[in-house]
């Protein structure tokens, strides 16, 4: 799966407009002020997978792409243990920074996740004039790496590399950090690359 | 990563590698993923698997990627490097379920530890330990010069050594 500069940089600016939707949104939960990073797009090999996900305890939600393209693949929204219960605690109105997630917090996160990939994969669809829905919810509270390494077992057969396609969120009030990544199907991949061709010319 | 910290630390097996050594070996958050471990009790080296699918269709470019192609891979790299047949044991762990409402899914944790068990038994390997299954993740160290003790660490907070 080879990218050139220019495909690498379109999928960069559709993971922007998909993750500033994102970030709108959660900042209407949050009433508080979100930056984003800018959107990286990168080819990753298995093997190094390790090096973006580690085994720290993290909330992952997970999402089937539906719609158009059909299996399209996955988003995950991924967050560190201590921004997860931030996040659910600024939600709920608790301070309890020194817990376990409870029932409550795993509907909440479940909930912002729904919202946060809806909005991506809404705008994201938008901009290619194709439809995008996201399937209903899964979330694993896990070793970041098994739980991210479970998705992309479901993505990979024949391919060593994915597409690793992600954005940070931070709140600086609340002290959370998430990321958005996105796992296409090498024909989804592929589809996607056409429409956007047809947008901007991507060849070199 | 420098020397010391890798000594510390142990070697990592990322997803779809393989290594043979007598030093630590580790293979950190194992999902639906399988880590093999193949053990020779006499000469205190081993071999380590990070299986993440169970088939490789005929593919050869990434043998530790597949349970077909990673047992014979391990199995063969320790019987060219002088290793008894009598000698060698194997342990796994991993192959849990987390997402299983996904159609994508299918199970691939216990396809994967189903497709591992074969393989050792076609290579006459005994499985002496297991730690698979569930719905959580799971870290593995592994010293082979010290011994053929595996410890696993869950993501819920226990330990175990098998």
């Amino acid at each position: 799966m080879e990218l050139n500069a220019k495909q690498l940089d379109a999928m960069r600016e559709l993971g922007n407009i998909g993750a500033s939707h994102a970030a709108t949104s959660l900042s209407t939960m949050l009433m508080c002020q979100i930056d984003m990073t800018v959107p990286e797009a990168m080819v990753v090999d298995i093997a190094d997978i390790g090096d973006y996900f580690g085994d720290e305890i993290s909330a992952l939600v997970v999402f089937e792409i539906n719609g158009e393209i059909n299996p399209g693949g996955y988003v995950v929204l991924h967050m560190p243990q201590a921004s997860a219960i931030r996040l659910t605690n600024t939600m709920l109105g608790s301070t309890d920074e020194n817990r376990e997630f409870n029932e409550m917090d795993e509907s909440a996160l479940l909930e912002v996740g729904n919202i946060m990939v809806s909005q991506f994969l809404d705008a994201t669809a938008t901009l290619l004039g194709i439809v995008m829905l996201p399937s209903p919810p899964a979330l694993a509270i896990d070793m970041a790496h098994a739980a991210f390494a479970n998705v992309v077992s479901m993505v990979t057969g024949d391919i060593n590399q994915i597409i690793l396609f992600r954005t940070e969120l931070t709140s600086t009030v609340n002290d959370i950090a998430s990321t958005i990544v996105m796992l296409p199907y090498e024909n989804t991949l592929g589809r996607i690359l056409e429409l956007l061709d047809k947008l901007v010319d991507l060849k070199e | 990563m420098n020397g010391k910290a890798q000594a510390e630390k142990g070697v990592n097996i990322g997803i779809g590698e393989h290594r043979m050594d007598s030093s630590l070996l580790t293979s950190i958050g194992l999902g639906s993923c399988v880590a093999v471990v193949i053990h020779d009790n006499r000469k205190n080296v081993g071999a380590v698997a990070h299986v993440m699918l169970p088939d490789s269709n005929g593919r050869t470019d990434r043998p530790g990627k597949f349970a077909d192609t990673a047992i014979p891979t391990l199995y063969n790299l320790l019987i060219e490097s002088g290793s008894n047949k009598r000698d060698l044991i194997a342990k796994i762990a991993g192959g849990s379920s987390m997402f299983k409402q996904f159609k994508g899914n299918l199970d691939i944790g216990q396809r994967n530890v189903e497709a591992v068990k074969e393989a050792l038994a076609k290579v006459h390997v005994v499985l002496v330990a297991e730690d698979v299954g569930g719905t959580c993740g799971r870290s593995i160290t592994y010293n082979p010069s010290e011994s053929a003790t595996v410890h696993v660490r869950r993501a819920d907070g226990t330990c175990t050594d098998i």
